[in-house]
C-alpha cells in the first residue's frame, strides 16, 4: 500500500513596532509605499540594523514549539535576483536557525502525536508585487516585514494530520500574540511537500511541492488530490518527478508550476552587517515566565473542567473569550455555556468583538451564579443577555426591571401545577404508563401558564409529587 | 593665487580664528587650483554649495580644528542631494536622498565638501585605472598612476588642491595611494568609523579613514569621523580618545616588530632599504625593533580573493536597473532587463569581480572556498593579533613598490591584486593600519611605510608616525619636485 510522507514549511508575518531591519512601520495600509525608509528599499550604502521585539517574538514561538535555542545566532544572505527583492538578497537565517529540533502535539480522532519541527527561523518579507496591463508595479510597505519560517519535519502522515498540524500551529501562534495568523491575508503562508512510498519502503519517494494554499482547509483538499494524483501516476507505472505545484481553490486541483531543473543556487554566505547575536539569559528566563497559557494545555484544562467538545473547540478559536473564561472563579459549565452559546452569538449579531462587549467580570459571575441557583429560567436567561450585554448593569436589578422574577412562591407554584394536571388528564395517563416524555409536555405546559417564570426545579419537584400522589 | 590649502589644519585654524583669512579664501583657492590643474582628481565638484556653506560659516563661531576647511570626498560615500557615481556607468546620475554618517559628522564641524573625488569603479583596483570617468594622475609625476582606488582623494591632496580628504579601503585603498602620492593615510581599526553610507565593496573589510598631508592633521579628522554609530551595528562603542594625545612623546622604549613576509625579495629593494633607514633610526632613539614571523600572511591575496568578492558579488547585486542607476533602454523581459542593464553599467573589472565572487558562493564552491576562507581569515586574525602580546606596533613597507606608469597592470587581472600584498592582512584581521611617507627612490617617487597597530590603538601608530615625520623632516609638496 501507497503511504503518504508529509512535511509543511509556514511562513509568519510578526507583529513589531518595526520592520526587522529598519525603523519602518510594520503595519498595512491602504497607501502603497508609505511606510518605507531607504533600507527596505536597498539603497546604495545603507546596512541593516535589527529589531529586538522582533528576535524576542521568534524566541516565544520557539519555545512554545519546544525547540533548542541557538543562543549565539548570525544572520545569512540569500542571493536570488527578483524584483520583489530590493537588495538582491533576503536577510535570513541559514546556518544558526534561532530555533531547531522541537515539536508540536496535535489531536486527530482522538489520537495525539508529537509532530516534529526542523527548525525555526528569522527572516524578512519582500515586496508584494501588482501585475497590471502595463507593468508591474512594487509595494515596498511589505518589504522587510519580519517573518519566521517554521519547517516541520516530515511526520505528517495523513492530509487530516496536516490540517491538525497547521491549526495547532496557527492556535498556538494567536495565543502568543505575536501574529494575526491570517491565511487568508498572508499573515501566514504554507507550502506543504508530498511523497508516496510502500509502507514498507526505507526511502521515501520523490516529492512534491504544493504552494498557493489560501487557507487551512485547502491544505486538506489540495493534499488528498495530490495523493490520488499521484497515486493514480505510479499505479500506472509512470515515475513521479520533483516539481513545483500550485493549488486551485476554483477546480480544488493542483496545477503545475515549474520542474526542478538543479537544487537552487542560493549562494548561502553569513550577513557581515550583522555580527552575530548573543541571545541573554534573561531574555529566555522573562519569556519563560511569561509563557501565556497555551492551546493545548487548556484543551486538556477544559476537558478536566466538563465542558464539552464544541464548547472547547469555539473557546480555543476565541483567546479573548479563553483568557475572560480563565479568569472567572465560578461555575465554568454555566459560563462557557453563555460565552460560547448566547453571548458569542450576540457579538456576531452585532458585530461586536469580545473586546468591545466590555463585559465586566463581577457582573458576569453574578449572572452566573442566578442561574446555578436556578433563579432564572433558560428563556429568562435568553430575554435577560442582551439588555444585561447593553445595559451593564447588575442582572438582579435588571431582572426585576424586566418583570423576569422567578415563580419560587410554593403555593403559586401548586396551584399552577394542578391546573396543569386537571387540563392535562392523557399525559396523566400517559405519564402512568410510564412514559418519561409526559413529564417534559407537562412542565412545558406549567412553563406555558407562568409565562416562563416558574421556578423550574421547584415546578419539577411539586409534579412529580402532585403525580404520585394521583397514583395513590 | 594664495596657498593656504598647503598648511597644517592647526595653521590654517589659527589664521581663521585670528580673522586673518576666511573659509570663503579656503574655498576659493581650492577652485582656482582645481581649474588650473585637477589631476582628474574629482568626478563631481561642488562649487556653489561650497561657496555657499562657506560664506554662511562667516556668521558662525569656529570651535574645532577643522572648522571651515575644505574637504574633498570618496565617490563612493553617499551625500545628499551631491551626486555619487562609485566611478561607474552603473551610478553616473545617482544622487543620494540621505547623508552618510561620516557625511553628516563632516558638517556638524562645518567642513566644507568641495566635491566628490575619482576612484576606481566601485573601489575594485589599485591605480585608478578601472574609473569610468578620466583618469587621476599622480602628482609627482602625471605618468605615474596615483594608486587606488581612493585614487582621487591622494591626488587632490597631494596636489594641495585640498588639505584633507576621505577615502575608503578594503584592501589597502586609502593606504596605498597615499604611499604612491606620499601622504598620511589611516584604516582605521574596523568599526572605528561608520560604514552607514558607504556604498559597499566587501562589507567585514572595507572602512573608511583619513588622508591627509600630516600626521596629526589625520589624528584631527579621524576624531571627527570616528564613533559607534546605531545605523551600523558593526560600528564600536570603542571610546572615542584624542588621537593626538601622544604626538610628541618620546618612542624610547617602544616594542616594535618587523614581519619577515614584509621584508621578503618580492619587496622592491629602494623601498626596504628605506624601511631599514627607519629602523635604524628608531633603534637608535632606543625603540625595539626586531624581526619576526607571522604565519599565514601568504594566503592574504587569495583570502582576498574569496571573501571580498564574494560580498562584493552579493553588495552589487541591489544594482538591477529598476529602482536606481543604468537602465536599459529596451528589454523584452525581466532577465534581460537585469542582463543588459548590468552588462552596459558595470565595466570589466566590476565584472569580473562580481563572477569570481559569485563562483566562490555557488553550490559547493562555498564550502570549497568561502567557508574555508572564514577559517584561514581567523588563523591571520589570531596570528596577527597576538604580535601585540609582545610588541607595540608592527611596522614594515606599505608597498611592494613604488608609483608606477599607467596602463602596466590593466591588461592582468591577478596582477593588480599583489599590490595589496601588505595591505591586505591587515584588512583580513580589522586591525589599524597607517601609511607614513619615509622618503623618495632614485626617481623621486614617494616611498610608504606601513604602522600597523593593535584593535583601536589608532593614537599609538600617530605617536610613532608624528615622530618618524619630524625625525624625516621630508618635503612632501610634489610641486617641489621634479614634475608638476
Amino acid at each position: 500500500m501507497l503511504i503518504p510522507t508529509i512535511g509543511i514549511e509556514v511562513h509568519v508575518e510578526l507583529k513589531s513596532n518595526a520592520k526587522v531591519y529598519s525603523k519602518a512601520k510594520n503595519a498595512y495600509s491602504n497607501e502603497p509605499n508609505t511606510f518605507v525608509d531607504v533600507i527596505d528599499l536597498g539603497y546604495p550604502g545603507v546596512l541593516p540594523k535589527l529589531n529586538e521585539q522582533v528576535i524576542k517574538n521568534a524566541l516565544k514561538a520557539c519555545l512554545a514549539c519546544h525547540c533548542k535555542i541557538n543562543e549565539l545566532m548570525h544572520f545569512d544572505r540569500k542571493n536570488y535576483f527578483y524584483p520583489d527583492l530590493p537588495k538582491g538578497y533576503q536577510i535570513t537565517q541559514q546556518d544558526t536557525p534561532i530555533g531547531y529540533d522541537g515539536y508540536l502535539e496535535i489531536e486527530v480522532d482522538g489520537k495525539k502525536k508529537k509532530i516534529g519541527i526542523e527548525r525555526i527561523h528569522i527572516e524578512e518579507d519582500t515586496c508584494k508585487s501588482i501585475h497590471s496591463l502595463t507593468g508591474t508595479l512594487l509595494n515596498f510597505n511589505r518589504a522587510g516585514v519580519p517573518l519566521i519560517e517554521i519547517v516541520s519535519k516530515p511526520d505528517i502522515a495523513s492530509p487530516e494530520e496536516a490540517v491538525a498540524y497547521v491549526e495547532t500551529l496557527r492556535e498556538t501562534l494567536l495565543y502568543l500574540g505575536i501574529s494575526d495568523v491570517k491565511i487568508e491575508e498572508g499573515s501566514m503562508r504554507c507550502d506543504t511537500n508530498i511523497s508516496l512510498k510502500e509502507e514498507n519502503a526505507k526511502e521515501f519517494g520523490t516529492k512534491v511541492e504544493i504552494k498557493n494554499i489560501g487557507s487551512i482547509t485547502n491544505v486538506g483538499l489540495s493534499l488528498n488530490y495530490e495523493i490520488q494524483r499521484q497515486k493514480e501516476l505510479i499505479n500506472q507505472g509512470v515515475k513521479i518527478i520533483e516539481e513545483t505545484r500550485r493549488f486551485d481553490d476554483n477546480t480544488n486541483t493542483t496545477i503545475l508550476m515549474r520542474v526542478k531543473e538543479t537544487g537552487n543556487d542560493y549562494r548561502y554566505f553569513p550577513e557581515p552587517d550583522i555580527p552575530y547575536v548573543k541571545l541573554p539569559n534573561e531574555w529566555l528566563d522573562e519569556i519563560r515566565k511569561n509563557m501565556p497559557k497555551l492551546p493545548n494545555e487548556l484543551r486538556e484544562e477544559y476537558k478536566q473542567l466538563g465542558l464539552n467538545y464544541n464548547n472547547i473547540k469555539t473557546l480555543i478559536a476565541n483567546p479573548d473569550i479563553a483568557k475572560f473564561l480563565d479568569s472567572l472563579s465560578c461555575d465554568k459549565v454555566i459560563s462557557s455555556n453563555l460565552l460560547t452559546g448566547d453571548i458569542l452569538a450576540y457579538m456576531n449579531k452585532n458585530k461586536v468583538s469580545f473586546e468591545q462587549l466590555n463585559l465586566d467580570s463581577n457582573l458576569f459571575v453574578e449572572l452566573v451564579s442566578m442561574i446555578s441557583n436556578n433563579e432564572l429560567s433558560s428563556k429568562q436567561v435568553k430575554e435577560l443577555l442582551p439588555v444585561f450585554l447593553e445595559k451593564k448593569e447588575s442582572p438582579k436589578k435588571l431582572v426585576k426591571e424586566l418583570g423576569l422574577v422567578q415563580i419560587s412562591d410554593t403555593d403559586t407554584l401548586l396551584k399552577i401545577v394542578r391546573d396543569v394536571i386537571k387540563n392535562n388528564p392523557n399525559s396523566v395517563i400517559d405519564y402512568e404508563s410510564g412514559l418519561d416524555r409526559a413529564i417534559k409536555y407537562l412542565m412545558g405546559q406549567i412553563m406555558k401558564e407562568s409565562r416562563g417564570q416558574a421556578n423550574p426545579q421547584m415546578a419539577n419537584k411539586l409534579l412529580l409529587e402532585e403525580l404520585s400522589k394521583i397514583e395513590k | 593665487m594664495t596657498d593656504y590649502l598647503s598648511k597644517s589644519v592647526l595653521e590654517i585654524n589659527s589664521l581663521l580664528k585670528e580673522k586673518k583669512i576666511k573659509p570663503i579664501d579656503l574655498v576659493n583657492e581650492a577652485f582656482m587650483k582645481i581649474e588650473q590643474n585637477s589631476y582628474n582628481a574629482f568626478i563631481t565638484l561642488n562649487k556653489e554649495e561650497a561657496i555657499k556653506e562657506a560664506i554662511e560659516l562667516e556668521n558662525i563661531e569656529i570651535d574645532n580644528p577643522l572648522f571651515g576647511l575644505p574637504i574633498a570626498i570618496k565617490d563612493n560615500i553617499c551625500t545628499k542631494d551631491l551626486k555619487t557615481t562609485c566611478a561607474s556607468h552603473m551610478l553616473e546620475n545617482f544622487v543620494p536622498i540621505y547623508d552618510a554618517t561620516v557625511i553628516k559628522k563632516i558638517k556638524e564641524c562645518h567642513m566644507i565638501i568641495i566635491g566628490k573625488t575619482n576612484m576606481d569603479e566601485f573601489a575594485m583596483g589599485s591605480t585608478g585605472e578601472t574609473s569610468y570617468f578620466p583618469l587621476a594622475k599622480n602628482p609627482w609625476n602625471s605618468k605615474k598612476v596615483p594608486g587606488g582606488s581612493s585614487s582621487g582623494s591622494a591626488a587632490c591632496v597631494s596636489a594641495r588642491l585640498c588639505s584633507l580628504a576621505l577615502g575608503s579601503d578594503t584592501g589597502g585603498s586609502i593606504r596605498q595611494p597615499s604611499s604612491f602620492c606620499g601622504l598620511v593615510g589611516l584604516k582605521p581599526t574596523y568599526g572605528r568609523v561608520s560604514r552607514y553610507g558607504l556604498i559597499a565593496f566587501a562589507s567585514s573589510l572595507d572602512q573608511i579613514g583619513p588622508i591627509t598631508n600630516n600626521v596629526m592633521d589625520n589624528a584631527l579628522l579621524l576624531k571627527a569621523i570616528s564613533g559607534s554609530d546605531v545605523n551600523d551595528l558593526t560600528s564600536s562603542d570603542s571610546e572615542v580618545t584624542h588621537f593626538t594625545r601622544l604626538i610628541g612623546e618620546d618612542v624610547k622604549g617602544m616594542k616594535i616588530a618587523v614581519p619577515n613576509y614584509y621584508m621578503s625579495d618580492v619587496i622592491d629593494l629602494e623601498v626596504r632599504d628605506k624601511v631599514r633607514e627607519v629602523m635604524k633610526l628608531l633603534q637608535e632613539k632606543g625603540c625595539i625593533v626586531e624581526m619576526i614571523d607571522i604565519p599565514y600572511l601568504e594566503y592574504a591575496i587569495p583570502l582576498y580573493q574569496t571573501i571580498a568578492l564574494g560580498e562584493a558579488s552579493s553588495n552589487l547585486a541591489r544594482f538591477d536597473g529598476i529602482k536606481f542607476g543604468h537602465i536599459t533602454d529596451s528589454y523584452d523581459s525581466i532577465d534581460q532587463l537585469y542582463k543588459k542593464s548590468r552588462s552596459e553599467g558595470f565595466g570589466d573589472e566590476v565584472k569580473r569581480r562580481i563572477m569570481i565572487g559569485s563562483y566562490v558562493l555557488s553550490g559547493d564552491n562555498a564550502n570549497i572556498y568561502f567557508k574555508k576562507a572564514l577559517k584561514v581569515r581567523h588563523a591571520i586574525k589570531d596570528a596577527m593579533v597576538s604580535v601585540f602580546d609582545k610588541y607595540d606596533l608592527i611596522i614594515g613597507p606599505t608597498n611592494t613598490n613604488v608609483a608606477y606608469d599607467f596602463n602596466v597592470k590593466s591588461d592582468d587581472a591577478l596582477k593588480s591584486f599583489y599590490d595589496d600584498l601588505l595591505t591586505i592582512p591587515v584588512n583580513m584581521a580589522g586591525l589599524p593600519g597607517l601609511s607614513l611617507p619615509i622618503g623618495f627612490n632614485k626617481s623621486h617617487l614617494p616611498i610608504g611605510m606601513h604602522i600597523i597597530g593593535n584593535y583601536f590603538k589608532e593614537d599609538v601608530i600617530y605617536k610613532l608616525a608624528s615622530f618618524v615625520e619630524k625625525e624625516l623632516d621630508l618635503n612632501m609638496d610634489p610641486r617641489g619636485g621634479d614634475l608638476c
